[in-house]
């Protein structure tokens, strides 16, 4: 069962969510959050495939002792900033460098590295920065960019010296 | 098929392409690496997809926008930092509903802290972050990120006041 809470978790948050849609629109509503959900699932499934041989193909070929030296705890500062700049390249949402986190961790990379990976990521995506400028404009654009632009590094760094020892338990903990 | 779908494929098809070169199975095992999480995680990402499809359905711009309203200051900042974690979607679905917030009269330093909190803080990666990495990282990642909204959000205040 322990396997499962975060199942469990989710299917609590779905059902709330389809109380409130049944709530505010009946059954009608309930049907239509499913097909969102349903429509949304065959529209990324492309992503999803990209993302899951991507994550499969990097385990199988790059080597634990590797990762452990340029993205392990030992990596220091040169890991976290290696880190920084894969999430601020990779594209696409939570459901593509979330695999590519998980086999990052599963090969050997340290807590530091892998909360800098994803907050480089939400932070410094490239990919999303022509979006963000087109439709929020340049202000808000450069003011979010340049204020928040040295934190990724500082987290990873915060995240090492607080959390590094528990990685170990972080690793097993992943299902 | 958008930019990231062919960007990640390229990344995908270079590994696959050099993991067939060097002709010692890795091929093979990266597939059936790939295949393992596929099926690990599976009913969780439809989970997480239906958990996508309601919150796109109940998105409550009008609510949102009387919130935050044309205030500003940290009690603005606070308050979008909150919204942020709540906010549906991707930045296509965002940047839009942000877009007209601000036009609507939200300040400066709560439109920041609204983009960030969503881009570091939103329930919705969550739902990802959880199968993938555990509780603990997602714990550790996003209760350090609690503060990133708010430096953000603080500091375009103090520059623009």
């Amino acid at each position: 069962m322990r396997k499962y809470w975060i199942h469990l978790v989710l299917i609590l948050v779905t059902l709330t969510l389809a109380g409130l849609a049944f709530q505010q629109g009946g059954f009608s509503f309930v049907y239509e959050g499913i097909l969102r959900g349903a429509s949304l699932i065959f529209h990324e499934i492309p992503l999803l495939v990209a993302a899951f041989l991507t994550a499969g193909f990097l385990q199988a070929l790059v080597k634990k002792e590797m990762v452990t030296r340029w993205l392990g705890e030992e990596s220091g500062f040169k890991g976290i900033l290696l880190a920084c700049l894969g999430g601020g390249l990779i594209p696409g949402g939570p459901y593509a460098y979330y695999p590519i986190a998980n086999a990052l961790l599963k090969s050997g990379a340290g807590v530091g590295v892998l909360v800098a990976f994803v907050t480089a990521k939400n932070l410094w995506s490239v990919s999303r920065l022509p979006l963000e400028i087109a439709i929020l404009g340049s202000r808000v654009t450069i003011f979010r960019f340049s204020i928040t632009f040295l934190i990724p590094p500082v987290m990873g760094v915060v995240a090492s010296r607080l959390f590094g020892p528990m990685i170990d338990k972080i690793r097993r903990g992943i299902p | 098929m958008d930019t990231a779908t062919i960007v990640l494929w390229i990344i995908a098809i270079a590994f696959g392409t050099y993991a067939w070169r060097r002709r010692d199975g890795s091929l093979k095992k990266g597939g059936e690496l790939a295949w393992k999480t596929t099926r690990q995680n599976a009913a969780l990402l439809v989970i997480a997809f239906f958990i996508v499809g309601y919150i796109d359905l109940l998105s409550p711009t009008e609510l949102i926008q009387t919130w935050i309203g044309p205030q500003s200051g940290w009690k603005g900042i606070f308050l979008a930092e909150g919204l942020g974690m709540l906010l549906p979607g991707g930045p296509y679905v965002v940047f839009p509903l942000i877009a007209v917030l601000y036009q609507s009269g939200a300040s400066l330093s709560a439109v920041v802290t609204l983009t960030t909190s969503w881009a570091t803080l939103a329930f919705l990666t969550v739902s990802f972050e959880l199968p993938f990495m555990g509780w603990r990282f997602t714990l550790i990642r996003w209760g350090l990120g609690l503060c990133i909204p708010l430096i953000a959000g603080g500091v375009t205040l103090l520059i623009t006041a």
